[in-house]
């Protein structure tokens, strides 16, 4: 017989409800902890698809804004830079669907793979890209999506120009993610040539990759300057940050993201304590007797409160090992199937789960207090005289 | 008899303990006790200047109508409430000028309570009830309840000790909230009407063995109840009406209506 005994015989003394309570705060914590590993697995989601060495330059003004093509070769020219390929938006649609359902781009055949080495584009996929003028390379989700297989012909209408091409799946993308079509853009010049009697002219975002992964920001710096009070001023970014703009609607959904973790925690937070204050309300009596036989006003109090405690903290302990399998679990899966892979990057760190933790040490705090002073503070005759 | 250790660490045989206790000093003395209860603009004078003494190793019983104030004046002696005016000694301290954090420490030491609905807790075990009032001790765990068996020995239930209270009956679990009353060996046991909710065999019992607490053990007991039958047992009976103590004639009045009540031919014991 101790205190701690008192305490656990306390909690035992309902166990169905103190297993919902249980249940409902761990599965809440869990839930916090895994939405508090968004903001974190969102990042690293971008981190997987850039690279920290490629950058990307395109008009000041947007990227829908196109750059003269000329700019092309002079970048190429920049100390530091390893490799520039310009990409031209085709905005091919396939067959008769009518809109775009995939991203297809102009780029320069004999450049892309020195800007995407780290795609791993199989070398004789590269080599035949340059070969053939109609030429393209399908990134492996459109691939899949579509069940095209290297040697099948496609059509892709162009939503930018009154242009048909008429292509050759003459490699892969190997990115599970990507669903990227690179088409050659010397091939779409000599349509518009053959249409209107000019040429392409143009570019819409200038992919750069550095030798340096120290003098990014230089390079970037002197490739803007270059172009600066120029017919069309540059700007540059870390692919990176290029991906993070494109989907600038990510902060506001981070943003929801947080509030509900927040409504998540008071949601538990009213339930623990409305647990608390029936369990204490429902033996007054016995607490009544505990302060007749002498027990202080701060002893039952502390009791009182470290049975909301020990409740929370262990539900709260459950949770974050519940978080920790599921999220492991997602990992696997994701590495089983592709489709699930942007799950993958949900990882609970030693922060994540720590504010799990002080959530339900807080929650079982909070919720017991009230209740605990409540019970402790009333005069012990007082107590008698309205239960007796 | 080696468990006759109080709190303080003294030890007493129960000789000695007898000794100590019959000093000239009363046990308890009240000087002048009013307990008023404020509701709003309403007052109710629960206790209007009651004066007594009890000397120590008394079996005393507090009897009145309901509403008269017997539990007002057991809860003043017991350290549960202060008075609105006068004074309140029990064992040389004196109690209406401690606070309520200060009474809390001085019952652990020196009072034991009973109460009519036993008020055991649920989830402990017999063993684990009549130990708790040494958890504000400094004992250790095994001298705990190697006391709490000690205690559950004198009430006749040593074979209980693993049982939990809903497998005990009335009577059981209130000889058990006896043994919690007892096992911190205190100078005072007050206990308002134990007998109130048992039936005559059980509550013959319980009378019994708190009789038994005095003579054995020296015990200082005070028993609120309106069982007439309660008045064999004990060394002297108080009589309480709209907050007031009875004297002289009108003490005895009461005393030989209840005797009447009684209609046992019971026989009168000593007046105050
Ligand atoms: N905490 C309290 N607040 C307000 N009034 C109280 C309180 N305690 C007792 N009283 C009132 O004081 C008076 C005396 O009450 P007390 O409980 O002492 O009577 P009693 O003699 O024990 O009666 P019973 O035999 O019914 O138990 C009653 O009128 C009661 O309503
Ligand atoms: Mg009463």
């Amino acid at each position: 017989m101790n205190y701690l005994k008192l305490v656990f015989a306390n909690l035992m003394r309902n166990k169905l409800r103190t297993g919902m309570t249980f249940g409902a705060v761990s599965l809440a914590v869990m839930l916090v902890v895994f939405l508090l590993t968004m903001p974190a697995g969102l990042d690293a989601l971008l981190n997987s698809v850039a690279s920290n060495t490629r950058v990307s330059v395109h008009n000041k003004a947007g990227i829908v804004y196109s750059l003269p093509y000329s700019y092309v070769r002079k970048v190429r020219l920049v100390e530091g830079v390893a490799g520039a390929v310009g990409t031209t938006w085709f905005g091919g649609a396939y067959e008769e669907e009518g809109r775009v359902t995939f991203p297809n781009f102009a780029v320069e055949a004999e450049h892309v793979g020195a800007v995407y080495p780290d795609y791993g584009i199989a070398s004789q996929h590269l080599e035949d890209f340059r070969r053939y003028r109609d030429g393209a390379l399908v990134g492996r989700q459109t691939m899949k999506r579509y069940g095209w297989k290297v040697g099948d012909r496609i059509t892709l209408k162009s939503t930018a120009w009154a242009i048909d091409l008429d292509l050759r799946i003459v490699g892969e993308i190997p990115l599970e993610r990507s669903p990227v079509v690179w088409i050659q853009r010397s091939y779409l010049d000599e349509a518009l040539v053959a249409q209107r009697g000019q040429g392409l002219g143009i570019v819409h975002v200038i992919w750069v990759r550095l030798e340096d992964p120290n003098r990014v920001e230089e390079v970037m710096r002197t490739i803007d300057d270059m172009f600066r009070n120029s017919e069309a001023e540059t700007a540059s970014e870390t692919e990176k940050s290029f991906f993070g703009n494109f989907f600038g609607s990510l902060k506001g959904f981070i943003t929801i993201v947080l509030l509900v973790t927040f409504l998540v925690a008071a949601c538990v937070l009213v339930i623990a304590a409305n647990t608390a204050s029936m369990a204490i309300r429902e033996r007054s009596s016995e607490i009544a007797v505990l302060k007749a036989v002498g027990f202080p006003r701060r002893v039952v109090f502390a009791s009182l409160l470290a049975e909301s405690a020990l409740l929370c903290t262990s539900a709260g302990v459950a949770g974050v090992a519940l978080a920790y399998v599921f999220t492991h679990g997602l990992r696997s899966f994701a590495a089983v199937i592709p489709s699930l892979g942007p799950l993958g990057s949900f990882l609970i760190t030693p922060a994540v789960a720590a504010q799990g933790l002080l959530l339900s040490v807080v929650v079982g705090a909070v919720s017991g207090l009230v209740p605990a002073w409540g019970a402790a503070r009333k005069p012990v005759a007082e107590a008698f005289h309205e239960l007796f | 008899m080696s468990w006759l250790v109080s709190p303080k660490g003294k030890r007493y045989t129960v000789a000695q303990m007898r000794w100590v206790t019959n000093h000239e000093e009363p046990l308890v003395r009240t000087v002048a006790v009013s307990r008023i209860y404020r509701r709003g603009v309403d007052e109710i004078r629960a206790l209007d200047r009651v004066s007594l003494e009890i000397p120590a190793g008394h079996f005393v019983a507090f009897m009145g109508p309901s509403g008269s104030g017997k539990s007002t004046l057991m809860n003043l002696l017991a350290g549960l409430d202060r008075p609105s005016s006068g004074e309140v000694w029990v064992a040389g301290q004196r109690l209406d000028i401690l606070d309520e954090d200060e009474l809390a420490a001085w019952r652990a030491r020196h009072v034991g309570l009973i109460f009519q609905f036993f008020n055991l807790i649920p989830v402990l075990s017999a063993r684990d009830n009549v130990a708790l009032p040494l958890l504000l001790t400094h004992l250790d765990k095994r001298e705990r309840s190697r006391r709490a068996d000690i205690a559950l020995r004198i009430v006749g239930l040593q074979d209980r000790a693993s049982h939990y209270p809903r497998a005990l009956s009335g009577g059981e679990q209130q000889r058990v909230a006896i043994a919690r009353a007892l096992v911190t060996d205190p100078d005072l046991i007050v206990a308002d009407e134990p007998t109130g909710d048992l039936d005559a065999r059980n509550a013959e019992t319980i009378l019994s063995l708190l009789r038994r607490l005095r003579s054995d053990f020296g015990k200082t007991i005070i028993m609120v109840t309106h069982d007439p039958r309660a008045l064999r047992f004990v060394d002297m009976a108080f009589h309480l009406d709209k907050g007031t103590l009875l004297e002289g004639e009108e003490a005895a009045r009461a005393h030989e209506a209840i005797v009447v009540a009684a209609s046992g031919g019971v026989v009168g014991h000593v007046l105050p």
